[in-house]
């Protein structure tokens, strides 16, 4: 099944017009104009934090050649405005008129506060969709306390479950703004939701969405829940693998090449054949100790309770085994046995793999401020008919005033030189 | 009136957003029945098929060892597939088949995250549903995708987030890479699975076109590395790993710092970042530590990033003795941003916000009784998500569902008599 051809170059949601504002909602921005909306990001006119947040190309700092920016801001266009001016609140109140989805990611007052917000715009159009990301949400007693990713990773509760075996260090966050992918990715099935339903009810039903970071990543942890909820059990955090109520073997290990080897479940194999395919390969090196000792297979694919020690002990085995493979051979020839063995990249180690040229997952684009075309991570799903695509490369700060004001807005040409000589755009 | 909507107890008028949307559901794990838990939660009729040949493993999972374990007998797996309804449908059998046909027939969409070609070899390829349903949108959600040369390799969430690079994004430069303490790949396959989804469903109306969509999950942790990924093109950098520090933007005061213990254990960190000098200067006031307010190599951003070991291990000094929930209200009533640590115990107990917006609902199974759930992490003015029942009973819902797609009891009794349901 070839699920790359297209019919066409309208992506799923070609034509929703969205304005996007503040700096927690630039991964569901993101993910809406990828997929063929409209979306403007309204940026102050120094610009939105992640373009002075760096790596910037060439390691020099500039608003239009910051790396994080870039990554998070494909397709959109962008327009810059001082809304705390009065001109500024009327070029916003215009261009909410003409957008069906407001992503405010400006905090749960940052508009409110200037009478810019969802509760004056949503009384003026019932139809419209106003979806709010916030750290914790528009309401309850944390609603203005400060964060960031490092924060909201601490209090939803990853990070409790991630880490080292020797808990004398800490717990980890995943480094790349994990929380505002969650919450923006929650927001995004909330906000096509809510379009669904405004478009199949009689009513102009808009909504508020109301979407919490806090909540976002709090509902993603896993077994740690199920743990406490039903077994009254808290989970340790392990190195390289699943927190866990008990202590099991390594899943992860350090190969003759330096690179590391993720085994599955401590590489045990699911079924009898597959693990006689791996003591096979293992014999190869003479190194499937006693594991041929009919006992272990017997206690692995025949008895229910799974024999704790015994799986350690061929866990442990098996561990031994890999750290005399290359991370690459271990990879290859434990899928090849249908082994769920990942290689553990960095992830820039992807754009060498063919997998990913076959399936055409990077998108080649331009990138400001360096010569040559890169490639962006692509996306995360293939539509077989509306190809979800790198619509436009990051735009520049301001790049799209003349085009958003004068051609869509209908201000005049001449206006826009004085709107930005006094301060507004 | 349905099971599920008999069970709702919420008396909440507001429409469920995704009311009427029906999902033929063969997800299994946790990547795919994450996808279907956030659109049954959202109100769409998501009706689970299995069978014994094809069981949803993680109904083993983690049992109460105290109880005869059983099919029904998972919390894990009921907070993944609560809001659904289950059927069994043995498709190995003609009139088995047929049920699962007849679904396909009657849904907006089907759903599965077998590895790439099995749904395939099912009999269920994108050409057959098409035959069974012109409207039906059909999401495949594999590891490494239905194309490209390795497309048979096999992945569980951390074999996805090892490749994609979201393994080595986690941990302390000098120590292993440390992960992902659970499967945050099965997690966002799952988000990404919802989302498409739904474009697929916007799509469907708009032009009246129903569509296959091809989702590998390793690409849903690699569209997550645009920072590395573009830092290596432009700049020939590798990715080394930050711990929990900042560097793009440089910030420090940035990290975990251990606190005193609790009951359970010697244990407990709390997250500080000091980003503006104001912060920078009530977080000394809070730890009463005039010295390092006046210190020189901590007098400004700059400064206190170049010095960042010794700040760290200052600060930590200062943290040890305390107790961390107590420290995060101070700090936060002072505006900086500080936050514990946090267990699920800490979350489900004394977390006053998640309490505060009702994050953990209760609701009733037939065999596990009534319990919490994890909520959907949203909260909508005209609209609601639901909490009204755990996951459904191995095959719990075949004679309402079955009796929907138009089988009589005696065709239901029969069906069941031959091992079809």
């Amino acid at each position: 099944m070839a699920a790359t051809q297209t019919t066409g170059n309208a992506g799923p949601l070609e034509g929703l017009r969205v304005i996007e504002v503040g700096d927690l909602a630039e991964w569901a921005g993101k993910l809406l104009a990828d997929a063929g909306a409209d979306v403007v990001r309204v940026e102050p006119r120094d610009g939105a934090r992640s373009r002075h947040a760096g790596p910037y190309v060439g390691d020099r700092p500039d608003t239009n050649h910051s790396l994080r920016f870039a990554a998070a801001n494909t397709s959109k266009r962008s327009v810059t405005l001082d809304l705390g001016t009065d001109e500024g609140a009327s070029l916003w109140a215009d261009l909410v008129c003409r957008a069906e989805l407001v992503l405010d990611g400006a905090g749960p007052d940052g508009l409110e506060n200037i009478g810019l917000g969802a509760s004056r715009f949503r009384g003026e159009r019932a139809e419209l969709l106003w979806c709010s990301i916030t750290p914790f949400g528009l309401n309850g007693p944390w609603r203005d306390w400060a964060a960031n990713d490092l924060v909201q990773l601490a209090l939803g509760g990853p990070m409790m479950s991630t880490g080292y075996d020797d808990h004398s260090l800490p717990p980890i966050r995943a480094d790349g703004e994990h929380s505002i992918a969650m919450s923006n990715e929650y927001a995004v099935t909330a906000i096509l939701a809510a379009l669904w339903l405004r478009d199949e009810s009689d009513e102009a039903s808009g909504q508020l969405i109301d979407v919490s970071i806090h909540e976002s990543v709090g509902a993603t942890t896993e077994g740690s829940f199920p743990n406490w909820e039903y077994l009254g059990q808290r989970v340790l955090r392990q190195t390289g693998r699943h927190a866990a109520a008990q202590r099991n073997a390594r899943w992860q290990y350090k190969c003759t090449d330096g690179d590391y080897i993720l085994l599955m479940g401590g590489g045990v194999p699911r079924d009898g054949k597959i693990f006689a395919g791996l003591l096979e390969w293992m014999d190869e090196h003479d190194a499937a100790g006693d594991l041929h000792d009919p006992k272990y297979a017997q206690v692995l694919y025949t008895d229910p309770t799974m024999n704790v020690e015994v799986r350690n002990h061929v866990a442990t085995t098996i561990g031994e085994f890999v750290q005399q493979l290359t991370a690459e051979e271990a990879y290859r020839r434990g899928q090849s046995l249908h082994l769920p063995w990942g290689l553990v990249r960095r992830p820039e180690q992807n754009l060498a793999d063919p997998h990913w040229a076959d399936r055409e997952f990077f998108w080649e684009g331009e990138l400001s401020g360096h010569p040559e075309p890169v490639r962006y991570p692509g996306a995360p799903y293939k539509f077989l008919k509306s190809p979800v695509r790198l619509r436009r490369r990051p735009p520049l700060l301001g790049e799209h005033n003349h085009e958003v004001y004068v051609g869509e807005l209908g201000r005049s040409a001449d206006e826009l030189p004085q709107l930005a000589a006094s301060g507004v755009i | 009136m349905g099971v599920l909507e008999e069970a709702d107890r919420s008396g909440d008028a507001r429409p469920l957003p995704l009311a009427g949307v029906r999902v033929c559901d063969f997800t299994w794990i946790v990547a795919g029945p994450q996808a279907t838990r956030i659109l049954a939660d959202l109100g769409a009729d998501v009706v689970k098929v299995e069978n014994e040949s094809y069981l949803d493993s993680m109904r083993l999972g983690l049992q109460n060892p105290d109880r005869p374990p059983g099919y029904n007998g998972s919390g894990f797996h009921g907070n993944f597939s609560r809001n659904k309804r289950g059927i069994t449908a043995n498709l190995h059998h003609p009139s088995g088949r047929e049920a699962a046909e007849r679904l396909i027939a009657q849904s907006d969409i089907v759903i599965e995250n077998f590895s790439a070609g099995a749904f395939d070899r099912l009999g269920f390829g994108w050409e057959r549903l098409q035959e069974l349903n012109p409207d039906a949108i059909y999401i495949s959600l594999s590891g490494f995708g239905q194309t490209g040369r390795d497309n048979s390799y096999i992945t569980w969430g951390p074999t996805a987030a090892a490749v994609s690079g979201a393994t080595q994004m986690s941990g302390l430069p000098d120590e292993d890479p440390a992960g992902w303490g659970y499967s945050y790949l099965d997690h966002t396959a799952g988000y990404y699975g919802a989302i498409a989804a739904l474009m697929a469903l916007v799509h469907r109306r708009r032009t009246g076109e129903a569509q296959y969509v091809d989702m590998a999950q390793i690409e849903t942790g690699m569209v997550l590395t645009g920072v590395p990924v573009l830092d290596y093109q432009v700049n020939g950098r590798e990715y080394t790993r930050i711990g929990n520090r900042s560097e793009y933007p440089a910030i420090a005061p940035h990290n975990i710092y251990r606190c005193a213990g609790d009951a359970f254990e010697d244990d407990r960190w709390i997250a500080i970042v000091a980003e503006s000098e104001g912060q920078w200067a009530a977080l000394c006031e809070v730890l009463e530590a005039p010295e390092l307010a006046s210190d020189e190599r901590f007098a400004s951003n700059e400064a206190r990033k170049q010095h960042e070991d010794e700040l760290d291990a200052a600060i930590t000094a200062l943290t040890r003795p305390r107790d961390p929930r107590a420290l995060m209200y101070t700090l936060q009533a002072r505006g900086v941003a500080a936050g514990l640590c946090q267990r699920t115990d800490d979350k489900m107990e004394h977390d006053e916000q998640l309490a505060a917006r009702g994050f953990y609902p209760t609701a009733p199974h037939d065999e596990l009784g009534e319990h919490r759930y994890e909520g959907f992490p949203a909260q909508f003015s005209d609209a609601r998500w639901r909490m009204v029942r755990g996951a459904p009973l191995l095959g719990g819902d075949n004679m309402e569902v079955l009796s929907e797609l138009g089988y009589s009891p005696e065709e239901i009794g029969q069906m069941m008599a031959e091992l079809a349901v």
